[in-house]
């Protein structure tokens, strides 16, 4: 598997390639700025980029756009944007033109190697991550009237998994649960909470966010 | 006007006049006929005119109703000569020559009527009419000349060709049709133009219009009877009738000066408006309504009210605008009112008030109070301008303030923070993979990234508030920033002791922006900070040997500004290019 890292703090992105191969994942250009980062994906489409927010030169969302941009124009490369503090809006944003081969993360989770090199292999192999962190933020919200007080506890887990993107799989793994058990949490949730039940996971992750941020 | 050009335009006067009876005398004197009362008649009235128009032109220079009047008495002078010329000449160019300029008295006179009592056209209708006037008198004279059969313009001996253009008038109907239609335009414009002025004058201005319309109204009420009369008698009136009518309109175009120059006289003497003025002025005056106050008491609604500010060293009008006074051109003209000698505010009016300076002080001096107080106030206003201003400059400083410390954080500490968790990530998935020497560089690593964060987090909190002024004092707080400044810094002199905490902080601020600037745009390289009590102010004084030229309105000296001036101080910068610069601050410690 090939990436290309784009982050303006060289230290970082020296860390994270030196992370990336050892896990066996081949870094095939680091970059520090998104029009840099967009030349690079254009001339030689690798597997997934791994994208700062804040880039040169406005230091703003440089590297929501560019990862926007990657995803029109290379379907087939996934792209995994990290930042320092995360926004629900910046995931909606990532998410509205489908949520295939897209991942959002605080850039703390380095600290946990396994999960960010996990991160980077499912969006290059199609699937979204969103960070716990949005989930939380989603899901902890106060609402007048609260569907989500309705759920089990555990059936509150597999929601938040499922708004992280993980698939029935990875949740079975996650909870020590059967593949069945955790089919029938998601049914029940997509119940109770008047959800379209819809087989494929990229659609999921979209209802459930939206469902969260409604 | 000198008294020479006056005793020369009256000598003019009495000789044509003079001529005019010798020719009178010498035309019919044994046998006077409607000719001899037409030279008594133009003898009158030309005498009338010049003499009151005098009177009135050296009482009022500046305005050009007397200039006026003396024109129409010099020119019905100009016509009684020519028209005696043509009775004794009997010459056809004599003829041409007086009928060229036949109607100029009457235009003069119109013009007169127009313009009175300001002595110049102000509008556009009056100055529309002033050309057309015009244009029906010499100009259509010499169009009739060439294009109508001299027997019909009153000249039977006079040859068809009067001119030498070829004899046919084959359009000179048509154009006696259009000159006795110009002529009835020429009337209906000034009616208008009067009865307008009527109607908009106000009280003030009206009594001064009254005489003039009087006589005015009287001559064309006797004019039209006697008209009247001729149509309807069956036979022609009796002579003595005839001469009394004539008698009359010549009694009356003799007296219309007189009522000129009657109304001039009001509109000087028209102090009544000073009365209105003070009783106006004592009933309470929403904002700006002054100006409109004295542009009525001084009939000039051009009439501009601008207040001294001496703190601005300028004027600003009621809303506390700056207003540039005239440089004195020659329809403006500018009064200024003092006190104590001191500028309070500035007339700004017509010139042609300057014909008498004497109604324009008596307003001012009714008007003092109020200005005064107006002046205060567009004083208080000005002063609340700026203070929103700086209230606005204060809150998007606070904004940028709290930008750039996010920034900061998240460039600085966040991002070593970061690099912290990556280092601590990659040496926990070492283990037991590889060497512990090579955990212990990972580790070292992460020490490293954890130091950097904490000198950025503490370089930042003391960039929010220097811990130290609060807990030592500005002494000890200037000391710490010289210490740590990457120019080198000497420190004159201190205050030993506090100061109360505001004044602290803002002298702390003036010397740290200072010490910013030196070192980021003037490109020091040695720098003297003092802050010594001075009578109960505190000055701090920062000078750089830099490159100088500091832009006293640029964000940061701006902020500097707004912070003293939140303390009542104030704050000098001597910044000439490339001599350094010197920021001194004046704090009052109310001590």
């Amino acid at each position: 598997m090939r990436v290309v890292i784009a982050d303006d703090a060289v230290l970082f992105r020296e860390g994270l390639g030196r992370v990336l191969e050892a896990a066996g994942i081949q870094v095939a250009a680091q970059v520090g700025d998104a029009e840099r980062l967009l030349a690079r994906v254009r001339a030689d489409p690798p597997d997934a980029a791994v994208v700062d927010i804040r880039m040169p030169p406005t230091h703003t969302r440089e590297g929501l756009d560019a990862a926007r941009r990657i995803r029109a124009e290379h379907p087939q490369v996934g792209v995994l944007v990290l930042s320092q503090y995360v926004e629900p809006h910046h995931a909606m944003q990532l998410l509205e033109d489908g949520a295939q081969g897209v991942g959002y993360l605080l850039k703390d989770r380095v600290a946990n190697v396994g999960e960010v090199v996990d991160a980077v292999r499912r969006v290059a192999g199609g699937g979204s991550v969103i960070d716990p962190e949005v989930v939380a933020q989603l899901v902890g919200r106060r609402r007048t009237r609260n569907p989500i007080q309705q759920l089990t506890d555990r059936e509150r887990q597999v929601l938040a998994l499922m708004a992280e993107g993980r698939s029935n799989q990875a949740i079975c793994q996650r909870l020590f649960l059967s593949p069945k058990t955790v089919e029938a949490h998601v049914r029940s949730i997509f119940t109770r909470l008047d959800l379209p039940a819809t087989p494929d996971d990229h659609r999921r992750v979209l209802a459930v966010l939206a469902f969260l941020r409604a | 006007m000198s008294p020479r050009l006056r005793l020369a335009l009256a000598l003019t006067a009495l000789a044509a006049g003079l001529v005019n009876l010798a020719l009178l005398l010498r035309a019919g004197g044994d046998r006077p006929g409607p000719l001899a009362y037409l030279l008594v008649a133009i003898v009158g009235v030309s005498w009338s005119f010049v003499a009151a128009g005098l009177v009135a032109w050296s009482r009022r220079p500046s305005n050009r109703t007397g200039a006026l009047m003396v024109a129409v008495g010099l020119a019905y002078s100009l016509n009684g000569l020519l028209l005696g010329g043509v009775t004794l000449l009997r010459a056809p160019l004599a003829f041409a020559l007086w009928f060229l300029v036949a109607t100029l008295p009457e235009a003069v006179l119109a013009h007169l009527i127009a313009v009175f009592p300001d002595g110049r056209a102000t509008t556009r209708l009056q100055r529309v009419f002033l050309v057309v006037n015009y244009a029906t008198t010499v100009p259509l004279a010499l169009v009739q000349l060439l294009l109508v059969d001299p027997a019909s313009l009153g000249c039977p001996a006079c040859p068809d060709d009067l001119l030498g253009f070829g004899g046919r008038h084959p359009y000179g109907d048509a154009v006696l049709a259009v000159s006795d239609l110009s002529l009835a335009v020429v009337a209906a414009l000034l009616l208008w133009i009067v009865a307008t002025r009527w109607r908009r004058a106000p009280g003030p201005r009206r009594r001064s219009l009254a005489p003039v319309a009087l006589v005015g109204v009287v001559l064309v009420v006797v004019y039209m009877t006697g008209q009247t009369l001729k149509a309807v008698l069956p036979a022609d009136p009796p002579p003595a009738l005839q001469v009394g009518f004539d008698m009359a309109i010549v009694t009356l175009l003799v007296l219309w000066p007189l009522a000129f120059l009657a109304g001039l006289a009001r509109t000087r003497l028209d102090r009544s408006a000073v009365g209105d003025l003070a009783v106006e002025l004592s009933e309470a005056q929403p904002p700006g309504r002054l100006e409109q106050a004295l542009a009525r008491a001084l009939h000039d609604p051009t009439l501009e009210l601008a207040y001294w500010l001496p703190d601005r060293h300028a004027f600003v009008d009621a809303a506390g605008r700056p207003v540039q006074l005239p440089a004195g051109g020659h329809d403006r003209a500018v009064t200024i009112l003092r006190h104590d000698g001191d500028p309070v505010a500035a007339l700004l009016h017509d010139a042609a008030l300057d014909d008498d300076p004497a109604l324009v002080r008596a307003v001012a001096a009714t008007a003092r109070m109020t200005i005064q107080n107006e002046r205060l106030q567009a004083e208080v206003r000005a002063q609340l301008e700026e203070v929103r201003a700086s209230r606005a400059r204060i809150v998007e400083f606070g904004d940028s303030e709290r930008r750039r410390v996010e920034r900061n954080l998240h460039d600085g500490a966040q991002q070593r923070l970061v690099n912290l968790s990556l280092a601590l990530g990659i040496a926990r998935s070492r283990v037991g993979t590889t060497s512990e020497k090579e955990i212990a560089v990972a580790l070292d690593e992460a020490a490293a990234e954890l130091r950097l964060a904490l000198a950025e987090l503490r370089e930042l909190a003391r960039g929010i508030h220097p811990v130290i002024l609060s807990e030592a004092g500005l002494g000890p707080a200037l000391t710490s920033l010289a210490e740590r400044s990457s120019i080198p810094v000497t420190i004159i002199a201190i205050p030993t002791g506090r100061l109360p905490s505001r004044v602290e902080e803002t002298a702390y601020y003036v010397a740290s922006e200072a010490l910013a600037n030196a070192a980021k745009h003037a490109h020091a390289t040695a720098v003297t900070i003092s802050a010594r009590r001075q009578n109960r102010d505190l000055q701090v004084e920062v000078s750089d040997d830099g490159v100088g030229g500091a832009n006293s309105d640029g964000s940061g000296l701006r902020g500097l500004a707004d912070r003293v001036a939140a303390l009542d101080g104030h704050l000098r910068i001597h910044s000439p290019a490339g001599q350094g610069t010197r920021i001194t601050a004046e704090l009052p410690c109310g001590w």
